[in-house]
């Protein structure tokens, strides 16, 4: 996806290790608001 | 040709279930060319095409359940191990999703005749909490159409598999060469993609330190933190890095529309 956003002009980077890698290094987390856990579809 | 013949009238049906049985789960079988020689036989009076219709989808339908049952209770780590043995694992997960998210339920019934999509589909379904018998209902149309399609096929072409056969008997020697050559053409395919994709291995990449250093600088008003983790890798009550924005890979196109091109923009996954 970075190479994608790179090829559209965006300067783009990659965080080596992801969430883990920041989650291990110490670093600020906060709560993923409810609003962003869109949902698939839910097929009831 | 006698012995093939024998073979397939001894262990048919086993034959045409184990492949089956072995392809729904993920194994790279060729389920189609078993259910389409399967075809082939019914149509010259060796096996029962009703039977090899009914222990097929029978099949199938284990296997589904099976990688459902998976689904459900490992979520997406059972995708990223399916995916493992794909040149792009992280395009494999968000094709099925994709797939999903365009035809909704539709997708169980076409996912098998949809290459890196079919396998994805169960175990999709059963991550997604899909009801089980909803989930039942929808595989069985599925497997059945997969099944009977590819039945019919070597029902229909019966005449030409025969001559097919013949000629494999009869020039075995060439035969061989041309499947060591397919081979070969498999091999440089796979290496093609392998470094196609390897430019994806290029973009420039920061350590966490390095990132909260520059957060703590005075660049932080450069910088944006985009979270790119597909659905499935949230779970109630999740975190993410704080000051980070959404961005869902299954919409990119409208996504992107939203994002600066004045700022530095490091993105993240799990």
């Amino acid at each position: 996806m970075a190479h994608l956003l790179r090829e559209k002009g965006f300067n783009a980077f990659v965080i080596v290790g992801g969430l883990a890698a920041w989650r291990k290094a110490g670093e600020a987390l906060e709560p993923v608001p409810k609003d962003d856990l869109v949902k698939l579809p839910t097929f009831s | 040709m006698n012995d093939f013949l024998a073979l397939i009238a001894r262990h048919g049906y086993a034959l045409v279930s184990a492949v089956v049985l072995a392809e729904s789960i993920g194994l790279p079988m060729p389920a189609a060319l078993a259910l389409v020689t399967g075809g082939a036989a019914a149509a010259a009076g060796i096996l029962s095409a009703p039977m090899l219709l009914l222990l097929g989808t029978v099949a199938m339908l284990l296997g589904d359940s099976l990688l459902y049952v998976l689904g459900r209770y490992m979520g997406w780590g059972l995708l990223g191990f399916l995916c493992r043995v794909s040149v792009n694992p992280e395009t494999c997960i968000l094709r099925s999703a994709e797939s999903f998210y365009k035809r909704g339920k539709i997708t169980l019934v076409i996912a098998k005749f949809i290459p890196g999509v079919n396998t994805m589909a169960p175990p999709l379904a059963g991550s997604m909490k899909m009801r089980f018998l909803q989930f039942l209902r929808l595989d069985l149309a599925g497997a059945t159409l997969y099944v009977a399609a590819y039945l019919a096929l070597g029902f229909l072409f019966r005449d030409f598999l025969k001559t097919i056969m013949r000629g494999f008997l009869t020039a075995r020697h060439a035969l061989t060469a041309v499947l060591l050559i397919a081979l070969l053409a498999y091999v440089v395919y796979r290496v093609w993609l392998f470094r196609k994709y390897v430019v994806y291995r290029v973009v420039p990449r920061v350590q966490v330190q390095e990132l909260a250093q520059k957060l703590a600088s005075e660049q932080n008003g450069r910088i944006l933190i985009v979270d790119v983790r597909s659905h499935g890798y949230y779970d109630a009550g999740t975190e993410r890095i704080k000051g980070s924005i959404r961005l869902e890979p299954n919409n990119l196109s409208d996504e992107l529309k939203t994002l600066p091109k004045n700022k530095d923009i490091y993105l993240y996954c799990t």
